[in-house]
């Protein structure tokens, strides 16, 4: 259960693993971090992507055959989210009877009417002012758009951050896999974050993409329509943007890169630039 | 030239370079002084550390691109990290695809030469060489980034970073300076590794994590009692550990080269040239916040790119563009007047306007700015879009000068004023290639 990474063998062992392999460790995963953190405290990432719904499904196989109740669902309403994503969440909130409850920074929210528009740092309440000072940003203003630092940061990072204090949630599991992008090698099962304090479960991590449409098509999982029309891999509305005109699994998954819509392409070079004071 | 004694012969001639980006010489000079540095500071006793002139821009896909070709910006083609597509006015982010000129270790390589290449900025994706790459910032894959399989397969071992993850510093400057540590630590290990295991004739390393520290925590250096104030002395400690070891790799035979691709200043204030233009009326946009050129006014005149390139909006270069070729010269002449007279707080902001032919030459001369503004000491240009204001504080306390870059060779020579532009014909000409076709001169 600690958060020491693991060795590529292992990695490289556990994502070789047939679908069935896969599915019965993501479940051990799963079942251990219900013993050790229980179901009220426990919430899962949800986004109405392809991988987070993967999760939520195997949480609710090991729900059923722990005989205990589903987890509550956090889903992080950004202020930029797709048509289509609404269209699953409330498809899969009333066919798999989820809690699925929604994290929104209301206070950021309510000073733009559509994307785009400025916010002024002054008309904040007292928490989103002090977010904004402890990144030691001096700007008054900034826009309400998932390219800007500020609105993204207190719209993703500090929805969330205040719906696990709200909820006092202990562990919070989400879908990330170590093959979406090379950071996200270092990163383990159970791993411990800081602020607030909560242990991540990542019981998905050994998927590859391949696996997850294999899953889905084999389990009948519903999925959004996005992904019917060339989106690989699914972010905020405006940057995000489709990879093909073919199907997401008909694509050539092995040889190109699933987050290019999103992180792949010229909006993580933005954000690298960005970063460092540039544009 | 593949004659058996030819090569053997040209084996002996070998070159370490250790690009340290973002680094001051003057910066270096205070922590020899200080005891921080002590192996440099050995070093120099038998070597020359100078100053050392950056490209214009002085930005590091600019700079590290006329390093590592010998040639100005006119005949590689990066002028900068972006640029606006003529057409359709989207942003386009010029990669090693956009490299026009031959690098350093195609020269050598062409001459049955090996080279290993890490983390050198603006050349990702990898292209195939004579040795092993890995590219720098802006890289965004490790797979594309290296070349060939078997470096990438040793780098993804050993668990690679290419770059910091400079998202932590929206968590704090503690969990940024931890991460800068990290990076670094595996950046050293990869240098050390190939520097020791891989039989190269030229040997390319640098380290990025300098010019991160800078952006970010440039505040820490001078405040004592700044939280990372002693994180950065001991950054510049582990650094100077790096030199050390690669020094003895080096020993009096072969050449060490140090060099950084621009220097590090306190910002006063950052200058929004772009709001400038528009309070001016050389520029309109068709949306109130505007995030890229799409939305740009067929009236504009002019728009400006990081940091400081002014792009005259031409009418048959630009979809759009409405200034007719008459107006052209009498435009950047009244431009360059009135960006001379721009004060903020009563001080005068831009020292120099230059016109693209004073400072560049060569076939991609015609993709060049039409003008490029160099800045008073401590004046931050910036060409961000979304700004109303024409000045202000960023969140960056350090930006970038084109003086006071480093450039140091453990050989005693006399030379001065030393451009980045001559640090790759001096590399070439070590390595024992007679090659004439650089805009640099060899400084040995």
């Amino acid at each position: 259960m600690t958060a020491e990474s693991m060795s590529m063998e292992e990695m490289e062992r556990l994502m070789g693993l047939s679908l069935e392999e896969k599915i019965a460790h993501s479940k051990k995963i799963i079942k251990e971090a219900i013993d050790k953190f229980g179901v009220d405290n426990l919430a899962l990432a949800w986004t109405g992507g392809k991988d987070s719904t993967t999760m939520t499904w195997l949480f609710r196989e090991s729900c059923k055959e722990l005989g205990v109740k589903m987890p509550m669902c956090m889903f992080i309403d950004e202020g930029y989210v797709f048509e289509e994503i609404w269209d699953i969440f409330n498809q899969l909130k009333k066919e798999w009877n989820l809690d699925a409850r929604i994290a929104k920074n209301i206070d950021v929210a309510s000073k733009a009417e559509k994307v785009g528009d400025m916010v002024k740092v002054s008309s904040l309440n007292e928490r989103n002012r002090k977010e904004i000072a402890l990144l030691e940003i001096t700007d008054e203003e900034f826009p309400f758009e998932p390219e800007s630092f500020i609105g993204n940061h207190l719209m993703k990072t500090i929805a969330m951050n205040m719906f696990l204090e709200e909820n006092k949630i202990t562990a919070l599991a989400t879908a990330i896999r170590w093959d979406e992008q090379e950071a996200r090698v270092q990163e383990t099962f159970f791993s411990p974050r800081k602020n607030p304090p909560h242990m991540r479960i990542q019981p998905i991590l050994h998927f590859k993409e391949r696996d997850i449409w294999d899953f889905i098509f084999q389990y009948k999982v519903p999925f959004c329509t996005l992904y019917n029309i060339g989106y690989r891999s699914l972010g905020a509305k405006g940057s995000t943007t489709k990879m093909s005109d073919i199907p997401a699994w008909e694509q050539d998954l092995e040889n190109t890169y699933e987050r290019a819509g999103r992180g792949q392409g010229k909006e993580e070079i933005m954000s690298k630039l960005r970063d460092l004071g540039y544009m | 030239m593949f004659n058996i004694f030819k090569k053997k012969a040209a084996k002996q001639n070998k070159v370490i370079v250790l690009g340290i980006d973002g680094v001051p010489c003057s910066l270096l000079k205070r922590f020899i002084d200080s005891g921080i540095m002590p192996n440099l500071a050995k070093m120099i006793a038998g070597g020359t550390l100078s100053p050392m002139t950056a490209s214009i821009p002085e930005v590091s896909s600019t700079s590290w691109s006329t390093f590592m070709t010998g040639v100005n910006p006119g005949r590689h083609g990066i002028y900068g990290f972006t640029e606006v597509q003529k057409d359709t006015y989207k942003w386009k982010f010029p990669n090693a695809d956009d490299m026009k000129s031959a690098t350093l270790w195609d020269v050598a390589g062409r001459n049955g030469k090996r080279s290993v290449v890490l983390n050198v900025p603006s050349t990702y994706p990898a292209r195939e060489l004579n040795g092993v790459l890995t590219s720098g910032f802006v890289s965004l894959d490790l797979k594309k980034a290296t070349y060939p399989e078997s470096a990438y397969e040793y780098l993804k071992s050993i668990g690679y970073k290419m770059d910091v993850d400079t998202q932590k510093a929206r968590e704090s400057s503690a969990a940024l300076a931890e991460n800068i540590k990290t990076t670094f630590d595996i950046r050293k290990k990869a240098i050390l590794h190939f520097l020791n295991e891989d039989d190269w004739d030229l040997f390319i390393g640098v380290v990025t994590e300098t010019d991160r520290l800078h952006h970010y925590l440039w505040a820490a250096l001078d405040d004592e009692g700044h939280a990372i104030h002693t994180f950065f002395l001991n950054f510049y400690r582990d650094l100077d550990a790096l030199i050390g070891e690669m020094n003895k790799k080096a020993g009096d035979e072969t050449p060490f080269i140090i060099l950084s691709d621009h220097g590090f200043t306190t910002i006063k204030k950052e200058i929004y040239l772009n709001s400038w233009l528009k309070e001016r009326g050389y520029l309109k946009f068709t949306k109130e916040n505007p995030d890229s050129f799409e939305t740009i006014h067929q009236e504009s005149m002019v728009f400006a790119l990081d940091p400081a390139r002014f792009y005259i909006h031409s009418k048959g270069k630009y979809s759009r563009g409405s200034v007719d070729a008459g107006e052209y010269e009498g435009l950047r002449k009244k431009l360059k007047n009135e960006l001379l007279s721009l004060e903020v707080d009563g001080e005068k902001v831009i020292k120099e306007v230059l016109f693209k032919e004073e400072v560049y030459s060569g076939a991609l001369l015609a993709d060049a700015p039409d003008l490029v503004a160099l800045p008073h000491k401590g004046f931050d240009l910036k060409s961000a879009i979304n700004k109303t204001e024409i000045s202000g504080m960023g969140h960056f306390t350090g930006g970038h000068t084109r003086d006071d870059a480093t450039f140091f060779i453990n050989r005693k020579i006399d030379v001065s004023d030393i451009n980045i532009v001559d640090v790759g014909p001096t590399i070439i000409s070590l390595l024992g290639i007679d090659e004439k076709s650089f805009d640099g001169r060899c400084l040995v």
